[in-house]
């Protein structure tokens, strides 16, 4: 996957022509589940339920291109043998396949929660804690998803830093839902906690994605490090 | 690390051991197995372990220089592989831990190659002595025109071994896993073996004279897979009591058996003239996953010319 390569034969040419794909194809999956995420997020601020059911609708179309990508990466591996770098951008091409497809499911379980609610009917306050939480978790994600168009070495430490403040708002947001109690009842608040949960989650694989990016074109794995040093 | 006597010595160190098995080199009694010794604590970190260590080495036939300055050091029961396209004098470097390259009347070799702290290529050493302690198995197996038996006792013999031959014979076999497919027909001619075979015996016979080294020039480019297979179990079997350095053009092989890993590259100058380069040496987990050297890189992954 680098570039300024010495001339090479027919068979490799191949080769690398397919590892693009495999890129390509990643970064469509990352596309499909974003394009769900923002679904979603009009699907919660705006109770549209219509959204949310075509949230849940997407997700096949989701595993299907997992899958695909999934079969894919195995067959290089197994008539190319490859090695090095080519070895760690497969391997790392599976771990944010991972990645990307639990951040779809999470995403579903957001919609589902919106469904089970029939919308949720929010207090101005909790409703804006809550857009901006949604916005920076799916911030997050939709940069992981460029990092890995990118292939930014960096992505992993970056996106980490950002990670922080979808923390902080998932505390806030925890901190409002448990003394705003008048303002809903107590299914409306175990649904948004949970809402709140997948956010976070989301954020974590976003993380999680750039740490992968970063092993790829590195070889390190910050991790690994942390584990290695004791 | 020990030190190794390589010259033609009048007998057994001070306060040796006697001697297991008395050979004979140039006409003299040479002792092996008590004339090693092991060297205090004082020894440099790092070289603790070495076998060889090479340094400064450049090889040359004539005015033409098939290997550039090249430093590395080869550890004790490990297997090394030497990597790389042909004409990257891999192999040149491989003859040269034996002195094979002696063989040949232009070659010439600078730098030093210690092996067990003594420089091969001085004056005192003997090179029959230095390729009986580091034996080699060739790319086609070439056994003798003779009975299985007769091709590993003949080393022996000619060393003027005295101890029980059908002993030996058994053991260097059974080393090379070649044992119970040919203890009933010692007596048959060696080529009535498969190519795997015969390459085992032909590391059975390089076992046979005791050495403590094996070099293995493609051991297994004429042998199909499962007879490949077989001959890197028995690499790895052998590395307990031996070192091995392996040249091989197969680099997923080089990844199986191999504990280091030293890729070599061809520079051509303007001249035409072609000198084989080391590029990069490390353990075969960091060539084959994460090497340093983008050329080192770029070979193994396969984007070569």
């Amino acid at each position: 996957m680098t570039d300024d390569r010495s001339p090479h034969s027919e068979i490799r040419h191949r080769f690398e022509t397919e590892l693009e794909e495999i890129k390509r194809l990643a970064v469509g999956l990352g596309s499909l589940v974003l394009e769900n995420a923002g679904r979603l997020n009009e699907a919660l601020l705006e109770n549209r339920l219509d959204l949310a059911q075509q949230v849940i609708d997407a997700d096949d179309q989701v595993d299907r291109a997992y899958i695909d990508l999934e079969r894919r990466v195995f067959r290089v591996i197994a008539l190319q043998q490859p090695v090095a770098g080519d070895l760690r951008f497969l391997i790392s091409i599976i771990r944010v396949a991972h990645e990307i497809e639990r951040s779809g499911d999470l995403v579903v379980n957001c919609a589902k929660g919106i469904l089970r609610q029939h919308g949720f009917h929010l207090s101005n306050q909790i409703q804006g804690v809550l857009a901006r939480l949604c916005r920076s978790a799916l911030d997050l994600f939709g940069s992981s998803i460029e990092s890995l168009a990118e292939m930014d070495p960096e992505a992993g430490r970056r996106l980490d830093e950002e990670d922080d403040v979808v923390d902080d708002l998932v505390g806030e947001f925890y901190t409002l839902l448990a003394t705003e109690t008048e303002s809903m009842d107590v299914d409306t608040a175990i649904e948004l906690s949970r809402v709140g949960r997948y956010m976070e989650r989301i954020a974590d694989h976003a993380v999680n994605i750039g740490e992968h990016i970063g092993f790829a074109v590195t070889g390190i794995f910050p991790r690994h490090g942390e584990i290695d040093e004791g | 690390m020990e030190q190794a006597n390589l010259t033609q010595p009048a007998g057994p160190a001070p306060g040796a051991p006697t001697p297991d098995l008395p050979v004979r080199s140039g006409g003299r009694a040479v002792s092996v197995g008590g004339v090693l010794r092991k060297n205090g604590p004082g020894e440099a970190p790092g070289t603790q372990n070495s076998i060889f260590d090479v340094s400064g080495l450049k090889v040359f036939y004539g005015s033409f220089q098939a290997v550039a300055e090249t430093t590395m050091q080869i550890r004790e029961h490990e297997i090394t592989a030497l990597i790389g396209p042909s004409g990257c004098g891999k192999t040149t470097v491989l003859r040269c831990f034996n002195r094979m390259n002696d063989l040949i009347e232009s070659a010439r070799v600078e730098g030093t190659i210690r092996y067990h702290g003594v420089d091969i290529y001085g004056d005192q050493v003997d090179p029959v002595e230095v390729r009986r302690r580091i034996g080699m198995v060739f790319q086609k197996p070439n056994p003798f025109p003779k009975s299985i038996y007769d091709n590993i006792a003949f080393g022996p013999r000619i060393a003027g071994f005295k101890g029980n031959m059908d002993d030996l014979v058994e053991e260097s076999l059974t080393r090379a896993a070649l044992w119970d497919e040919v203890r009933d027909k010692l007596k048959e001619s060696a080529y009535a073996l498969s190519g795997g075979q015969q390459q085992r015996l032909c590391i059975a016979r390089a076992i046979a004279t005791s050495p403590d080294v094996l070099l293995m020039d493609e051991p297994c480019s004429s042998l199909d897979p499962i007879a490949t297979l077989r001959i890197e179990e028995l690499m790895i079997e052998l590395k307990r009591d031996y070192s091995i350095i392996i040249v091989t053009h197969n680099m997923q092989q080089a990844a199986r058996v191999s504990d280091r890993t030293a890729f070599f590259t061809v520079d051509v100058k303007e001249t035409g003239m072609r000198t084989g380069r080391l590029v990069e040496f490390d353990t075969t987990d960091v060539i084959f996953t994460r090497p340093h050297q983008k050329q080192t890189e770029d070979y193994i992954t396969g984007r070569f010319g």
